[in-house]
């Protein structure tokens, strides 16, 4: 028999190898794909944000720990979707344009899918017209943009001035985060909100869909 | 106090003594933002050096003396002398891409790029000629922890090698710590002032990695840069975006004599690092290039100047600058205001001009 606490364990240690075997013995032993993502690897990864948020953890730590639940739920993907289980959410991501950071963004969908978040990366330096685009396109639940510098910041903000533009505002909520941005830049521009870190980004989106 | 030289005065302030004026200078200051100051667009930065009387001007490495090849002109997609490949939007720096190493295999067989190379030397020898003596001319160049993470391994494998894979560290590390030393002991025979090494440790939060981390695999190549300028017997100064607050004796026991930019972003307060640490280094900083050079008002500009100086200038031990670069977004009229406020608020004695200057914990000033 499983015990999901030891999924947990592994990814909180961020041992990607330990945490598949234990997915694929705990999916051999038929205990519900949904059961451990929420009891396996989201508690898992509930504690790596803890941990983070405390100072204990690191980048390196949360780099591997979210590798080690994404790699989980790939395994837990086709199970969950023949089971009828839904994603909690379908997420569109992206960097502004003008702007290729993407380290902080790679770590909010690593954190997303080991949550059992549907995640699109639209990459980096992307334009108000595509990502306008992708939201009209998709069924999306929130956009998130990422900003790392204070110049590329607006570009955030004529995002969400074109989706009103072209009435897609109440189509998806919106997300911001990125070392320059704040809560109230946030506020300012229309956003339905703003994450200092990866582990919030989840809370906050989680909340947004009314989930939480 | 009889005028000093940009040299002298930066000198005199790293060994906590006051100068006769603040310090200033900056390690990036946009083209645009020169040649809409000097009126004339053909001005070199030397020029503007000059112009604006700055006391230091810094040689920055990977825009005067790293080659690139372009791959996509159209889309600014380059490979840099290191072999990652990067890409330019709007800053004059470009960002990875994608590393070069893969793989471990790939560091057997990595030939790195030769820092000998005469012409990477001819930016620094024509400031020598044209400075030396008078400013400050400062070899700068990129911390291994970025070389490394950027260019050779990838931000995302360096980190995870830090704990899954050490030993990859230390051999990257080790690739970019030859050539840095090399580069720079020639940078000093050539006549350079300083040694001033750029690369973030830090974010707005705190520390990218823990200290034990930090200690392990970050601080070792910057020690031993520090330990060369010291051979020398010239200041190194690192830089770090960020909350370096749990890190900043790393810094310190590192070897850095000035710490710069103090970042108002990552919840730093000049003040409070004058009074904590402010014994120990120079403090390089902090007016806000993310707010008020960009968007304040020229009263905005003057009052954080001022606080800057009030807060940290006492007994020396202050370079006032912005708080990473003057970049294309910051107002040109903004950074002569903050220039100016520096010449006029920044003259010793401070008490002069100011009310409760800060000093360090413990320290009385004679």
């Amino acid at each position: 028999m499983v015990n999901l606490n030891q999924i947990s364990k592994c990814i909180v240690e961020g041992d990607s190898n330990a945490a598949l075997e234990l997915t694929k013995k705990a999916l051999d032993a038929n205990v519900p794909a949904k059961e451990i993502l929420d009891k396996g690897i989201v508690l898992g990864l509930k504690k790596v944000g803890e941990l983070f948020g405390r100072g204990e953890y690191f980048l390196p730590e949360l780099l591997i720990s979210g590798e080690a639940a994404s790699r989980a739920v790939e395994l837990l993907e086709p199970v969950l979707s023949k089971g009828g289980t839904r994603p909690v959410g379908k997420y569109l991501i992206g960097t502004v344009q003008g702007d290729v950071h993407d380290i902080g963004k790679n770590i909010v969908i690593m954190m997303l899918k080991g949550n059992g978040w549907g995640v699109t990366d639209l990459g980096v330096d992307v334009s108000p017209e595509e990502f306008c685009s992708a939201v009209q396109k998709g069924d999306y639940d929130i956009l998130g943009m990422s900003s790392l510098l204070t110049m590329t910041m607006p570009n955030a903000a004529k995002t969400i001035n074109d989706l009103k533009t072209a009435g897609l505002r109440d189509k998806v909520k919106v997300m911001v985060g990125g070392a320059p941005v704040t809560q109230e830049w946030a506020d300012k521009i229309g956003a339905d909100g703003y994450a200092p870190d990866a582990s919030a980004a989840v809370r906050i989106a989680t909340a947004l869909v009314g989930k939480s | 106090m009889q005028k000093l030289t940009g040299l002298e005065r930066i000198l005199k302030t790293v060994k906590h003594q006051e100068p006769d004026i603040v310090p200033h200078f900056e390690i990036l200051i946009d083209k645009k933002v020169r040649d809409a100051i000097m009126h004339n667009a053909n001005a070199s930065y030397a020029d503007f050096i000059e112009y604006m009387d700055i006391d230091a001007i810094v040689v920055f490495d990977k825009t005067m003396t790293w080659s690139y090849e372009t791959l996509d002109a159209a889309k600014g997609i380059k490979r840099d002398q290191w072999g990652g490949i990067i890409r330019f939007t709007t800053t004059d720096l470009g960002h990875p891409v994608e590393p070069v190493i893969k793989s471990e295999k790939d560091i057997d067989t990595y030939v790195p790029p030769d820092p000998d190379l005469d012409w990477r030397y001819d930016e620094l020898k024509r400031l020598v000629k044209r400075f030396k003596g008078e400013r400050a001319v400062i070899a700068h160049c990129t911390d291994v922890f970025d070389i490394a993470k950027e260019s050779l391994l990838g931000d995302i494998a360096y980190f995870k090698a830090m704990i899954k894979n050490p030993d990859i560290i230390d051999r990257v590390n080790e690739i970019a710590t030859s050539y840095e030393l090399r580069f720079l002991k020639n940078c000093l025979d050539v006549g350079a002032d300083m040694i001033f090494v750029s690369g973030d440790w830090a974010m707005t939060k705190g520390p990218m990695v823990s200290r034990e981390l930090t200690k392990r695999f970050i601080a070792p190549p910057f020690q031993r840069i520090a330990e060369l300028a010291h051979s020398r017997d010239v200041p190194c100064f690192k830089h770090s975006d960020g909350n370096i607050w749990p890190i900043y004796d790393i810094i310190i026991d590192a070897g850095a004599d000035g710490i710069h930019p103090i970042d108002p972003m990552g919840g730093m307060d000049i003040g409070e690092a004058k009074a904590v640490f402010g014994d120990k280094v120079c403090l390089c900083g902090n007016v806000s290039c993310a707010f008020s050079l960009v968007t304040g008002t020229i009263a905005e500009v003057q009052q954080e100047t001022k606080e800057v100086i009030r807060k940290a200038g006492k007994g020396g031990g202050l370079i006032c600058m912005s708080s990473n670069s003057i970049h294309s977004g910051v107002r040109p009229e903004n950074y002569v205001a903050m220039i100016k406020t520096i010449r006029q608020y920044g003259k010793y004695p401070l008490e002069d001009h100011f009310d409760n200057l800060v000093m360090p914990q413990g320290k009385k000033w004679s």
